[in-house]
């Protein structure tokens, strides 16, 4: 092993290198450290979060890959100065091999980190953020921390927006009696789109950190964190929910210039969502539909029509919940369909014992896993 | 002994034999039934005593369970998180001012609503949850069902001012004063703008 500016590289299999920052935990770790210390004195600091062990049947490719065992603790620390002002960090640790290429042996940093400001003009509220955020518009990832908790992994559509999209920017929501809208105007996410056009879409649940370069295929990665060209991207989205209805439409555009930018390419990603939840008694049922062209340039203009839709019905009871989703999923016409039944169990409040079985093209795939929730509370 | 006994059961009765009632029915400008609108009783030169109830707002399937809970001024509610997943609950409204952190379960601690006026809920992490608290100065309050009528119990003989509050009223209405006799049953009918 040798160590180099902060940079720890060891042999790994086959010969080959493996190097991963250790200034990036470091600065992680003493921040936790001290942010834990500084809410046991201030009540306005807050921190919540879970833990989980997975195994896995073993699917090596395709749309099921999954490590066969792997862990994750993901931590969220609030500060509610009050309702007014806040600020948010949500930070991801998790060992998982071959995902991530700058750190094949595990990875910890910052899936979010901004700041929060509520306002009440009248009888409307308005709410903007700044930094590092999710797009608040996935009708599975409904909890905190983006966690879903119907299944244990995300539809295609939403796998795709956690490892692929976050916007590093401003965003604007604004409520009026079950009317809302919002918009967001972002840096990074140049090359937002590479994952389902060049390497396919996947059933998972890897939400990238900031920084963190994702392999595409052997000679290029994605990372939320790109901005090659200088283009502010852009998003918006409306809707209306009721008691028990609701239906959103989101646009989402990254404004990127389709370029190469060494192990970067640049995808250039246009995309609507259409969402549809309804929920009655311990019943939910949710679907969004997404659609739109990515393109490339290399040589010449290389465009693709993305579309990934599914399904969701699920039933909850006292400890427990049992999900069923369908989704469908394009590149041009090369479609797939898969479906994903979960069963979740919560035998005492904080711990979830949860089991999955996802089928896609004649490949089956089986998760289980533990889940640890621990809070300031 | 026979004497005392009757007595006795004359003095308990009295307060019931004497109560009035109050069957409010609320509707809006086009004639419909208003439901979840909350109208109270306030008495007028009599003192109300300070409540010392709880009240609990529910929140499951990302709803608050009720959608409108009138209170009396002094009364602590609680939070309960039926869900499984977390909630961050908070409230704007100069009323009271306040958010809980994020949770699941029941929050040890109530919280106590002691300035009369509309408090709005919200939860941070679902934008689709609202909710109202409804703080009154008073111990009589009820809240239309769908068919947008209720009924005020209990009162005694006096004079009251009636009050009417629903989420889509533009504004305060004037109270609508309102006299009862011992043992009255009086039905009235109010229009929501």
């Amino acid at each position: 092993m040798v160590a180099h500016r902060g940079v720890v590289c060891q042999r790994g299999g086959g010969g080959r290198i493996l190097c991963m920052s250790v200034v990036r935990p470091i600065a992680v770790l003493t921040l936790v450290l001290a942010f834990a210390c500084a809410a046991n004195a201030d009540d306005s600091l807050q921190w919540s979060g879970f833990a989980l062990l997975r195994g896995a049947s073993s699917v090596d490719a395709g749309p099921l890959r999954q490590e066969q065992l792997s862990t994750q603790v993901q931590l969220g620390l609030d500060w509610l100065h009050s309702p007014v002002l806040g600020a948010h960090v949500h930070l991801l640790a998790r060992d998982d091999n071959g995902h991530s290429k700058a750190s094949r042996r595990g990875t910890l940093g910052v899936a979010e980190a901004y700041v929060e400001m509520n306002l009440t003009p009248g009888s409307d509220r308005v709410r903007l953020r700044g930094g590092a955020m999710f797009l608040p518009t996935s009708r599975e990832n409904i909890d905190a921390l983006w966690e879903n908790p119907y299944t244990i992994t995300s539809s295609a559509l939403n796998s795709w927006l956690g490892e692929e999209l976050r916007p590093i920017g401003i965003d604007a929501s604004w409520f009026r009696r079950g009317l809302f809208a919002g918009t967001t105007v972002f840096r990074g996410n140049d090359t937002f789109g590479a994952l389902p056009a060049a390497r396919g879409w996947s059933l998972d649940d890897h939400w990238t950190l900031l920084g963190e370069r994702v392999p595409v295929d052997p000679d290029y990665v994605t990372s939320v964190s790109a901005e090659n060209d200088d283009r502010l991207g852009w998003s918006a989205r409306g809707g209306w929910n009721g008691p028990h209805l609701l239906v959103q439409l989101t646009h989402i555009d990254n404004r990127s210039d389709g370029r190469e930018y060494g192990e970067l390419f640049n995808w250039g990603t246009d995309f609507d969502i259409v969402a549809v939840e309804y929920t009655v008694n311990d019943w939910t049922i949710a679907a969004e539909s997404g659609w739109g062209p990515t393109f490339l340039i290399v040589d010449q203009k290389y465009t693709d029509d993305l579309r990934a839709s599914y399904l969701l019905v699920s039933r909850a009871w006292s400890r427990s919940r049992a999900s069923l989703r369908f989704d469908d999923f394009a590149v041009d016409d090369d479609g797939q369909q898969a479906w994903t039944f979960a069963y979740l169990w919560t035998p005492v409040s904080k711990l979830r014992v949860g089991a999955e079985v996802a089928t896609t093209g004649g490949e089956r795939r089986v998760l289980v896993e533990l889940r640890y929730r621990f809070s300031a509370q | 002994m026979l004497r005392t006994l009757v007595s006795a059961a004359l003095l308990l009765a009295a307060p019931i034999a004497s109560a009035a009632t109050l069957a409010v029915t609320v509707r809006n400008a086009r004639g419909a039934p208003v439901r979840d609108a909350v109208v109270y009783a306030i008495p007028e030169g009599r003192e109300v005593g300070p409540a010392n109830q709880t009240a609990v707002m529910d929140q499951k399937n990302r709803t608050f369970i009720p959608h409108v809970l009138p209170i009396q001024a002094g009364t602590a509610v609680k939070f309960p998180n039926s869900d499984d997943i977390r909630h961050q609950v908070y409230s704007f409204s100069s009323a009271k001012t306040f958010q809980l952190p994020l949770y699941t379960g029941t929050p040890a601690n109530a919280i106590v609503f002691d300035k009369p006026g509309v408090v709005a809920l919200g939860c941070n992490i679902h934008d689709r949850m609202t909710a109202y608290i409804v703080v009154v100065p008073t111990p009589h309050f009820a809240t239309t069902d769908k068919s947008g009528r209720l009924t005020l119990a209990s009162l005694s003989a006096g004079k009251y001012a009636l009050q009417l509050w629903h989420a889509d009223q533009r504004s305060d209405p004037a109270p609508l004063p309102v006299t009862l006799t011992s043992g009255e049953q009086k039905q009235i009918e109010l229009v929501a703008r």
